[in-house]
């Protein structure tokens, strides 16, 4: 393997594990919620395109419909469950953390425990100045640039973003100011989860689909907000590009497992180091 | 409650008349069981006392089950003969513990890392420690050690089941009591200050990181305990023993136990593992669906666990659902 696609791959990765993180990111930023059944999300939008291809309705019906069934079950979740235990922040970790646990089991009780794999939607090769490279990949990351951008978007240029960044700085304020903060966290667990599920689906043709593979990529997205800074969302950009990257160029080097620990020690010395992030502002205190 | 210590107290003689009323089966079932209550235990102190939501914490029971396997089967060089006794194995498992949760903590607190955050890390700890013994060979791997001697003091074998039982009996005692003595002494009231207020407990001139270290090593040992007689009692540790499902099993059992007290986690531990240990059969894996669901069910409606209120009669003004206690949450600091 050449290094122009070692890089590619790392570039890939870390696309990838920024959208999974800008997902967990804009639901905390926004409801101090985090969502501990974000990997299981991701999870399920696998497993959606797992289904569509096994039923016979190929990849890309499966691809459209995970972030909106992902989208559907987090607004459900989030009326029927969340919105219960606002006044209860911590408690919410634990209740979507039950709510992980029951997805997953129930990914294994339905498709069972073992790997399933799905057929690579677009096998063509793309070949550029003497590189050639999976094109799938290069739609992967497209989506994710463009994900990304858009949300950006959302949250920086519109008037949702507007009124999203005064509920984060003042829910009570945005509240009285007319602001309907029930809708917009509504909104916004609906929009990081269907994320989540769009990596998800994005990712299935990649690697076997596993009950386990949500685990394996929220624990490096929740480190990457952590080295990052949860305070902006420029920070993800930034932890996401450490965690993926050097996780990527360890593991090309040694081994997967070699690299989860280095990058781990890494996240926990930037943590000791500058627990604001590393984009982060000082805390005002 | 008209007396509150008689639940209590029936716990007690139960466990006590336990190996003589019960065939070898159910013995050694049971202690088995007092081990994972004693775990459970360990949680509660950190998670409902200091409320350091802990979601690794098998990492602990674990490398306390590694430690003592390797102690004993003369694994770790140039420890053998008296350092190689059962004893030997028990105190390097707890201090081994006691001294990484020092580090552990001092690099995740001074880090200003609280709440969700630390839950997550410690997660990620316990993940990631499962996957190094997963991949060390010299700890077999996958399978993990087997044929773990079993416990032995001065030369007396506890061979018979009930000796055994006794021994585990009486150290979860201990640990009860050594628990519950930390939690009452002045320590126990500056820690339950920290809990419910961080910064006003600071305003009065406490070192909340230093006392939240304390306690996180407190916790570790005891969980590095009940993990060194976990290897001794079953006679095999795998990499189960310190990974995620241990780690989400301790926690269901603390949560539906009731987290805000020590002998309430411990009836959770023996009650949702003596179900699973008759029910599982029938159910297979539909059993964790369900335990999961329970699980939901009692975040939201019992938050205070199944026998929280029976079990436990301290500091009612300060349960999980009280409104001052929520309040402060709310407006407090979460990262």
């Amino acid at each position: 393997m050449s290094a122009a696609v070692q890089i590619l791959n790392g570039l890939n990765y870390i696309l990838v594990l920024i959208l999974v993180a800008m997902g967990l990111v804009i639901i905390f930023g926004l409801m101090n919620v985090i969502n501990m059944a974000h990997g299981e999300f991701f999870l399920l939008g696998a497993y959606t395109v797992v289904l569509t291809s096994k039923m016979g309705l190929g990849f890309w019906v499966g691809f459209i419909f995970a972030p909106i069934l992902v989208g559907l079950l987090g607004a459900i979740l989030e009326a029927v469950l969340v919105r219960r235990l606002y006044h209860r922040i911590l408690d919410t970790i634990l209740a979507t953390w039950g709510v992980s646990i029951v997805i997953k089991q129930g990914i294994i009780l339905t498709f069972g425990p073992e790997g399933l794999m799905v057929k690579p939607p677009m096998p063509e090769m793309v070949t550029f100045a003497g590189i050639s490279y999976p094109s799938y990949r290069l739609f992967i990351m497209g989506v994710a640039l463009f994900v990304i951008a858009a949300t950006f978007y959302l949250f920086l240029k519109t008037d949702f973003g507007l009124g999203a960044r005064a509920v984060i700085a003042n829910p009570n304020m945005a509240a009285s100011l007319g602001i309907n903060t029930r809708r917009m966290y509504l909104t916004t667990f609906s929009l990081g989860s269907a994320i989540a599920g769009l990596a998800g689906a994005t990712m299935a043709p990649l690697m076997s689909c596993d009950p386990h593979m949500g685990l394996g990529f929220f624990i490096p997205a929740f480190l990457a907000i952590l080295v990052g800074g949860a305070s902006s969302l420029g920070g993800i950009l930034v932890g996401g590009g450490v965690i993926g990257g050097a996780q990527n160029a360890i593991s090309s080097v040694y081994s997967p497992v070699v690299a989860q620990i280095v990058v781990f020690s890494l996240a926990i010395i930037i943590i000791r180091m500058r627990p604001e992030g590393i984009l982060g502002r000082k805390a005002r205190d | 409650m008209l007396i509150p210590g008689i639940p209590r107290l029936l716990v007690l003689a139960f466990f006590l008349l336990l190996p003589f009323v019960g065939n070898l089966y159910l013995v050694n079932q049971f202690t088995l069981l007092l081990v994972y209550g004693m775990f459970a235990m360990s949680l509660s102190l950190l998670w409902g006392y200091v409320g350091l939501l802990c979601f690794g914490h098998a990492v602990f029971f674990g490398l306390g089950a590694y430690i003592m396997a390797m102690v004993t089967k003369q694994m770790i060089p140039g420890m053998d003969g008296i350092l190689s006794s059962s004893l030997a194995g028990i105190l390097a498992a707890v201090g081994f513990n006691a001294l990484f949760a020092l580090i552990l903590g001092w690099f995740l607190f001074y880090g200003r890392l609280s709440g969700p955050y630390l839950g997550i890390v410690t997660l990620a700890i316990s993940v990631l420690v499962e996957r190094i013994f997963i991949n060390w060979y010299y700890t077999g791997g996958y399978n993990g050690i087997s044929s773990v001697p079993a416990l032995s003091f001065a030369g007396w074998e506890f061979s018979d089941p009930r000796h055994l039982y006794l021994l585990v009996f009486v150290l979860s005692l201990c640990a009860y009591l050594f628990l519950r003595r930390v939690v009452n002494s002045p320590f126990g009231a500056i820690i339950s200050a920290i809990k419910h207020n961080e910064a006003r407990a600071e305003s009065f001139g406490f070192h909340a990181t230093k006392y939240k270290i304390k306690v996180f090593a407190i916790g570790a040992s005891v969980a590095g305990l009940a993990g060194a007689l976990f290897a001794a009692a079953a006679e095999f540790v795998s990499p189960t023993e310190l990974g995620f499902k241990m780690s989400t099993e301790v926690l269901i059992w603390t949560a539906l136990g009731g987290r805000e007290g020590l002998i309430a986690s411990f009836m959770g531990a023996v009650t949702v593992k003596l179900l699973e240990n008759y029910l599982s059969e029938a159910l297979s894996e539909y059993w964790v669906l369900i335990i999961g669901f329970i699980f939901l069910l009692s975040v939201i409606f019992f938050p205070q666990g199944l026998f929280g209120r029976l079990l436990e009669n301290r500091n009612k003004g300060w349960s999980v659902t009280s409104p001052q206690r929520s309040k402060t949450k709310k407006e407090g600091r979460v990262c």
